[in-house]
């Protein structure tokens, strides 16, 4: 049986078409102002890369903010709900895990069958989540890719005050101004985002194993930050900004069993 | 057949206006639950709770602190811009203090004849309270014979604590009726209905309410069964966010906000003094967390409800820096958890942040209702 998982995510829309446990293809596409357009572009890609027909599934379950935006799906999950299904079943020791996509940073906490027991989201702010680091790069003139080497350079903890995007920018111009070195300030803003996104966790207690999936895992300088604050070890995926798509996928076969 | 309370408040200003020009009657403007609206219908002075607009404005940073409620400062909003001009009076009893700035700033910056601040005891544990707030109330009683030039009467007081007290216990009645499987009425309903009754004659709400009653339980009821939630925390009023979770598979059957049960929940017991009566009434209700200390005796009354109304789960939702109700949401949510309530906690501000509360509450119902889903 061949199911599709997709998410359409604030940055990106991305798609894994699974068959029994096995991943196929994935694809990844940019969200941009037509999130309809961007999810069949998403399946397209997905179902050219295996081989494969739109009638060839037997299911497909949406989720991700645009969630509601994908047309041809047959049903939908939550991100929460998406991301327990598919950490329970990658990595059945965790108890807790991290999200952190472009606009938003979760937490959840699910028992050993991959039941969510309670959540937290980030509030309105951005600070906490990879659309922050985009912004920080940009200021710093670096690629959003050196940002993860570059902060391990780092040998000087700089302390900043990630309360909101903007002024955070405002914040790492002063740092430039003050002469830090450019890997001490990447440093700062990893360890600033790590800050809210742990304090976020706190609320909802932490309980071993932990797990990091969303675009953001794939930033070595913040998990490092990350794994410093928490000081503990955090489980990552392969592909960690795909784990949405392959709980919502995990839904989908579920539901096409009649489940 | 509840159109009628949504209709009252979306044209609140409009009824208060027909009401004055049909009667000839004054308007009191009011800041928070613990005002004794009996001795103002006593009076025949009309009691109406002044509430914000949910719209965003850019009037009152001159005048209230930037970190005090969104809903302080949307209130004030509205009579500086004048959406309350209507109004011979306004009036506060004390609760909280960002509230209190809005009564202060409305005193200073918009012309009324008569404004009273009631210093309702925060101590309301101590024996003391309900004699200092009889003789509050006495005070009162007087200062509002002076400014309308009518005596109040015994019989007086007797009417306005029965037009309050049969307004409750049929508010009561309709509340009641949400204990069922598939209740008749949805929250958003329930909400204009209470929040209706503060703002329009309680004869009037009164009327149409007992009309409502008769019709309510023949109306049918959904055949799906939703997810039982209980919405608990500040003022609110806030209809979209409650249209938004209903639409999404569940049902509000109870609540505890001050625009919502804790308003209506306890009556007067009538004794030889009226004023005693009302200052006990007062006293003992469901408190206001700016009132429950040192024994927090609210969360017993929430757990109650809780169970008695059957629900799932529970949204903890309050006023951005509404301090009263931070200091008590961290002990209700473990309480409602030790009884096997999961809550979710969201912060308000004047706009509801739609998109994103509704992205933590469908993950919550799916929460509550994994079991079944899948």
């Amino acid at each position: 049986m061949t199911v599709v998982g997709i998410d359409c995510g604030a940055k990106n829309v991305k798609a894994l078409i699974l068959e029994e446990d096995k991943i196929l293809a994935k694809s990844s596409v940019l969200s941009g102002f037509d999130q309809k357009a961007a999810a069949q572009e998403a399946l397209d890609l997905v179902l050219k890369d295996a081989s494969l027909k739109k009638e060839d599934l037997a299911h497909i379950t949406a989720t991700g903010t645009g969630k509601e935006e994908v047309g041809f799906s047959l049903g939908t999950i939550t991100e929460v709900g998406a991301n327990a299904k598919a950490i329970n079943s990658l990595f059945p020791s965790v108890r807790t895990v991290i999200d952190v996509g472009a606009e938003e940073g979760r937490a959840i906490k699910i028992n050993d069958k991959g039941k969510v027991i309670d959540f937290a989201i980030n509030e309105k702010c951005a600070a906490g989540a990879g659309t922050f680091t985009e912004t920080m790069a940009r200021a710093l003139e670096i690629k959003l890719e050196e940002m993860g080497s570059l902060s391990l350079k780092s040998q000087k903890a700089v302390p900043m005050n990630a309360q909101c995007a903007v002024f955070a920018e405002s914040e790492v111009v002063s740092l430039i101004h003050a002469k830090h070195a450019k890997e001490d300030i990447v440093r700062a803003v990893h360890d600033a985002i790590a800050d809210r996104i742990a304090s976020m966790v706190r609320k909802i207690g932490i309980e071993k194993d932990v797990a990091l999936v969303g675009g953001v895992a794939r930033n070595i300088g913040f998990v490092d930050s990350l794994k410093r604050d928490l000081n503990l070890d955090l489980l990552i995926p392969d592909d960690p900004e795909f784990s949405c798509a392959l709980g919502a996928a995990f839904a989908a076969a579920e539901k096409a069993k009649g489940g | 057949m509840m159109e009628k309370f949504k209709e009252w408040y979306e044209k609140r200003h409009e009824y208060a206006k027909e009401w004055k020009s049909k009667t000839g009657g004054k308007v009191v403007g009011y800041f928070c639950t613990y005002v004794p609206e009996e001795i103002l219908y006593a009076a025949g002075v009309l009691p109406v709770r002044i509430l914000g607009s949910h719209e965003p404005q850019d009037v009152t940073e001159p005048h209230i602190f930037g970190m005090y409620c969104p809903f302080c400062r949307d209130c004030l909003a509205q009579g500086l811009k004048g959406k309350y001009d209507y109004l011979d009076g306004i009036m506060i009893a004390q609760s909280c203090l960002h509230i209190r700035q809005t009564f202060t700033s409305w005193k200073l910056h918009i012309p009324i004849d008569f404004s009273y601040y009631l210093p309702m005891p925060n101590n309301v544990q101590s024996k003391r309270a309900l004699p200092y707030l009889t003789g509050e109330l006495k005070a009162f009683k007087e200062a509002l014979e002076k400014w309308t030039g009518k005596a109040i009467s015994d019989e007086d007081m007797k009417t306005g604590i029965e037009i309050m007290n049969q307004s409750r216990k049929l508010t009561r009645e309709l509340y009641e009726l949400r204990k069922q499987p598939n209740p008749p009425l949805t929250g958003l309903e329930a909400m204009y209905a209470v929040v209706a009754s503060q703002i329009v004659d309680k004869k009037d709400y009164n009327e149409t309410l007992h009309g409502v009653l008769e019709k309510l339980p023949q109306r049918p009821a959904e055949k799906d069964s939703k997810v039982r939630l209980m919405i608990l925390g500040s003022e609110d009023d806030d209809t979209e966010f409650l249209q938004m979770v209903e639409s999404l598979g569940a049902i509000f059957v109870v609540d505890d906000h001050c625009t919502g049960s804790r308003y209506f929940w306890n009556e007067v017991t009538p004794n030889q003094n009226p004023l005693e009566a009302i200052a006990a009434r007062y006293v003992e209700r469901v408190p206001c967390p700016s009132k429950d200390w040192p024994e927090r005796t609210r969360i017993e009354h929430i757990k109650k409800l809780a169970q008695d109304w059957e629900v799932q789960g529970a949204i903890v939702i309050q006023q951005k820096f509404c301090d009263p109700h931070e200091l008590d949401i961290p002990a209700t949510i473990e309480s409602l958890k030790q009884i096997g309530i999961p809550a979710q906690f969201l912060e308000f501000d004047v706009t509801v942040p739609v998109g994103q509360f509704k992205t933590r509450v469908e993950a919550f119902l799916e929460m509550l209702k994994e079991e079944d889903l899948y």
